[in-house]
């Protein structure tokens, strides 16, 4: 026996923990790389010599060189990121959101107030000019601010078309290079040995895509693996990888919504089963909050601007030929609008949609802050059910019903029709102050009310508000006459006689009297039997004193006029409404993002690169590269030993 | 359990920047002394500032009614002041135009007179408030309500008052016929005495000459009678205006109150309590600063440095 068994058990014990060193170095080298992996060179035994005496072991081999991976956890860490993302995106784009509901001085609910408050000075002095055009500058000064928050909104909505749009195409270019990496991965698989950089690499990419989207991966046998989103649609499959892009929304085209090129046609993504992903979370933001914030902004709109609208046209102007020139609203505002959905069935000439639904706004105060849908029922064909999408409410409706104070006008409606019904999402952006002279604003009641000359009680007439326009305009005299009645009945102490209808009414001291005419009258004082209240139009002499209207006006301050309750508890509630969800919002974006964090931390605990690890590692195999020369060292010495033994 | 270096830096500054951001938030909150600055900061409290800022919007614009109000029941209070003191003037007339010794002439110059308390009198009744409206205007009346005509004085306004929008009942106007043309008379029950249609008689009689002195002093004792009716109705109409004024003082009181309760409730909604801040900022300060210290001398190890070269 020589000493060149030994000889090359040294060599290949420095060879052995030169690769060792080298995979170290490797990992040192890419500590900070994304995605990279730890590596491991795998050393074994080399399998010995028999002699007679026995095994004599010839060394180490170097097996392999294998990555630390989990499956399991990098799985885990993909998905978690996926929630992370599509938490922190949404909460990013409802802080962009939340400007347009600012509180105190700059906010709308503020201007709203002001506009009020003008009311307020111009009750004070009705024919003064100035004043009026303090009126006129809050009224445009408030429909500039729902006007301009109608602008952020759409903004917001075309962010998130393109936000979309750019995170589509990188989604794209990272499936592409998925599938080249899967190819790469399947070619390789017949050296018999990992492509470890190219497994991490692809890793890597199926991370970034986790972020945009969530997807489900599964592994085939060939090494590749298989991407599929929410309903199992596939994106990567071996290596091939399938195009999304984005198209407009059935339900509401200037939404934004996902679908996947198969072929040359397209089929649509359900945002619902998206899972997680930025895209989610921009879907999210835009199907949920966006159209809440959208419908909050435009129910105030449309509810004060309905308001004051109807209480303009029922006063007087101070225009030429004064007393009878009727009001023109104080604004407009933006279309309630009834959406054919895309499955609707078409005239085949045309491409239209053959039937059709027509919103009238009924009642601005009963507007609520939501869209709805509208369907055939399923149970009783023929007739329609109604969903409110904010709190999902459902009301059979046949065409012409009014419900949330919109008149509902089906026509030529197909079978398996169905519509989107926007009352108010669209109020804000067209709201415009539509008076430009002050002598346009109707401070004047068309009706006055005095008590006769002739009474002999005490009653005396307070304030008169116009409820309805007078028809004929500026509307026409009516006397109510008071009788006592004895004994009261139902409490009821008084009736009075409209000479205009000739109805006796029964009524008791304080509560208002209603007249033919459409108008409240508060009285104070007692009348005495038989006394008389003239109602008559206001002189045209007495038109720019007077402040009837105007009171009227004011009195919507404290009107229940946005969906039953104030204009400024409203506000304030949708501030509030807003506030939480974002606060929400904040709080699940902070909880996904640790939980992603922790997760990431285990896996890259497992996976990662511990440089005082390498360091360590770095000795031991600098050591044992060392004693391995000394065992060649040896070897050599044994030689020269033999040789001077044998030599001369 | 491992550690992976990368992850250990990464994670660590994404917590130095966490903590270097609350501190900037909370710099923000002591800088702008606002702790609600948006409705997510604190949704309920947003809410009641939004409601408290409406509430205060609304006092202030009150206050300006009610001032309104007030300056136009005090031109009034002081215009039935002046109206009193010319009846007293008429009056004090009538009673020297009942002496025995007057000829028709100085009754004629007595009736001159008088004939000027009534033009002046007619004018007060037609005064405006420098607002655009007359004080005895009614419920609003875009010409002198008051008017001479055929047959006497007649009102173009309409009975009533004009109210302020002040919340409560707050007169901008009083109605002009009450207080001049329909003085209840006490010695007639339910007839009324118009101060024009008084004046008139008495001028007219004593312009006519050659009259005996008992029909004079028929004339004297019904315009005195009459003259006191109106002066009786006057201080009636002068302590409305003075009550109405009284309770201006009141609404003002309540409305300031109003408006101070406003600003507190906006102020506790949304201020920043200074003391709990300054309180937070330091503990975030001492936070942020010692995770600085501990990341520069934690990350600082590594065991290549101990190794030899």
């Amino acid at each position: 026996m020589g000493s060149s068994p030994l000889m090359s058990l040294g060599v290949r014990a420095m060879a052995a923990n030169y690769a060792a060193m080298q995979t170290t170095g490797h990992n040192i080298a890419n500590a900070n790389t994304p995605g990279y992996s730890r590596q491991q060179a795998i050393l074994a035994t080399s399998q010995g010599q028999f002699t007679g005496a026995g095994f004599f072991g010839r060394g180490v081999d170097v097996v392999s060189v294998s990555r630390s991976h989990n499956e399991f956890l990098t799985r885990e860490s993909a998905n978690s990121q996926s929630l992370a993302a599509m938490d922190a995106t949404r909460l990013s784009q409802l802080g962009r959101l939340e400007n347009i509901f600012k509180t105190g001085e700059s906010g709308l609910g503020y201007a709203a107030t002001e506009l009020f408050n003008a009311m307020v000075d111009l009750s004070s002095r009705p024919s003064d000019l100035a004043t009026r055009q303090v009126v006129l500058a809050r009224a445009s000064d408030m429909a500039a601010r729902f006007s301009e928050a109608g602008v952020t909104l759409d903004q917001t909505q075309a962010a998130v078309t393109s936000d979309l749009k750019s995170t589509v195409a990188e989604v794209n270019q990272l499936t592409k290079s998925i599938a080249v990496a899967n190819q790469r991965i399947a070619a390789l698989r017949g050296s018999g040995q990992p492509a470890n950089d190219v497994l991490d690499e692809r890793d890597r990419l199926i991370s970034q895509l986790s972020e945009r989207i969530q997807v489900t991966r599964i592994e085939a046998d060939d090494g590749t693996v298989g991407l599929f989103i929410s309903g199992g649609q596939r994106l990567v499959l071996g290596g091939s990888a399938t195009d999304l892009m984005v198209v407009p929304s059935d339900t509401d085209s200037s939404r934004s919504a996902l679908a996947m090129r198969e072929g040359v046609t397209t089929r649509r993504i359900d945002d619902a089963g998206l899972g997680g992903g930025t895209m989610a979370g921009l879907l999210r933001f835009q199907n949920s909050d966006l159209v809440q914030a959208r419908n909050l902004v435009g129910q105030m709109a449309a509810a004060v601007g309905g308001a004051v609208n109807a209480q303009q046209l029922r006063g007087l102007s101070l225009q030429q030929p004064i007393g009878s020139t009727p009001s023109q609203p104080m604004f407009s505002l933006g279309p309630q609008q009834a959406l054919a959905q895309s499955g609707n069935v078409r005239d085949p000439n045309t491409n239209l949609p053959i039937g059709s639904v027509t919103l009238t706004i009924t009642n601005p105060a009963a507007l609520v802050a939501s869209d709805y849908g509208l369907r055939e029922s399923a149970s009783s064909p023929g007739s329609w059910d109604l969903r409110r999408l904010s709190d999902g409410l459902v009301r059979p409706v046949n065409s012409g019903d009014v419900v949330d104070g919109m008149q509902i006008v089906i026509t030529n409606a197909q079978a398996g029709d169905r519509f989107l019904l926007q009352p108010v999402a669209r109020a804000a952006n067209g709201m415009r102050a539509l008076l430009s002279s002050p002598l346009d604003i109707a401070a004047a009641s068309p009706l006055m009310a005095t008590p006769a000359g002739t009474n002999t009680g005490t009653v005396a007439t307070g304030d008169l508000v116009v409820t309805a326009t007078p028809l004929p305009f500026p509307g026409s005299s009516e006397q109510l006459q008071f009788y006592r009645l004895t004994p009261p009945v139902n409490g009821m102490d008084y009736e009075y006689v409209s000479s205009i209808t000739g109805a006796a009414t029964p009524w008791r001291t304080g509560l208002p009297v209603v007249g033919a005419n459409g108008y409240t009258l508060q009285l104070s004082g007692v009348p005495a039997d038989g006394d008389v209240i003239n109602i008559d139009p206001t002189p045209a002499t007495s038109l720019a004193s007077n402040n009837g209207n105007a009171r009227a006006l004011l009195a919507l301050r404290d009107g229940l006029i946005v969906g039953g309750r104030t204009m400024t508890d409203s506000w304030s509630q949708s501030l509030a409404d807003m506030g939480v969800r974002v606060q929400s919002a904040e709080s699940s974006a902070s909880i996904s993002a640790a939980v992603a964090t922790q997760t990431e931390q285990v896996r890259s605990g497992q996976d990662g690169v511990n440089l005082d690890e390498e360091a360590a590692r770095l000795i031991q195999y600098q050591q044992s590269y060392q004693a391995a020369a000394k065992v060649l060292q040896v070897a050599q010495s044994l030689f020269d030993t033999l040789l001077q033994a044998t030599g001369s | 359990m491992r550690i992976s270096s990368a992850h250990a830096f990464e994670s660590s500054l994404a917590n130095l920047q966490r903590r270097q951001s609350q501190l900037s938030e909370a710099q923000e909150q002591l800088t702008s002394g606002k702790r609600v600055r948006k409705p997510s900061d604190d949704p309920a409290a947003a809410a009641a500032a939004e409601r408290a800022l409406a509430a205060e919007a609304r006092a202030t614009a009150h206050l300006r009614a009610l001032n309104e109000s007030r300056n136009a029941m005090q031109m009034t209070e002081s215009a039935i002041g002046d109206a009193g003191e010319m009846m007293q003037r008429a009056r004090e007339m009538m009673v020297s135009a009942g002496n025995g010794s007057y000829g028709d002439s100085q009754r004629q110059s007595l009736a001159e007179a008088l004939r000027g308390i009534r033009d002046d009198m007619l004018s007060l009744a037609n005064r405006g408030d420098g607002a655009g409206r007359y004080l005895f205007g009614g419920q609003g009346s875009d010409v002198p309500p008051l008017r001479d005509a055929p047959g006497g004085v007649v009102y173009d306004g309409a009975a009533g008052q004009l109210n302020a929008a002040a919340g409560e009942v707050t007169p901008l106007s009083v109605d002009g016929a009450a207080v001049f043309l329909k003085a209840p008379d006490p010695a007639n029950p339910g007839a009324t005495v118009s101060v024009f249609d008084a004046m008139d008689t008495a001028i007219n009689e004593l312009m006519t000459p050659g009259r005996t002195g008992a029909a004079v002093a028929l004339t004297v004792s019904n315009a005195i009678s009459q003259f006191g009716a109106v002066q009786g109705n006057l201080s009636g109409w002068r302590a409305r205006a003075g009550e109405a004024l009284n309770r201006a003082d009141g609404i003002e009181s309540r409305l300031g109150q109003n408006q101070i309760d406003a600003k507190r409730d906006r102020s506790a909604a949304e201020d920043l309590d200074l003391v709990a801040a300054i309180s937070d900022f330091q503990s975030k300060q001492t936070g942020y600063d010692a995770a600085l210290k501990s990341y520069s001398m934690v990350q600082r190890m590594s065991l290549f440095d101990y190794l030899n070269p």
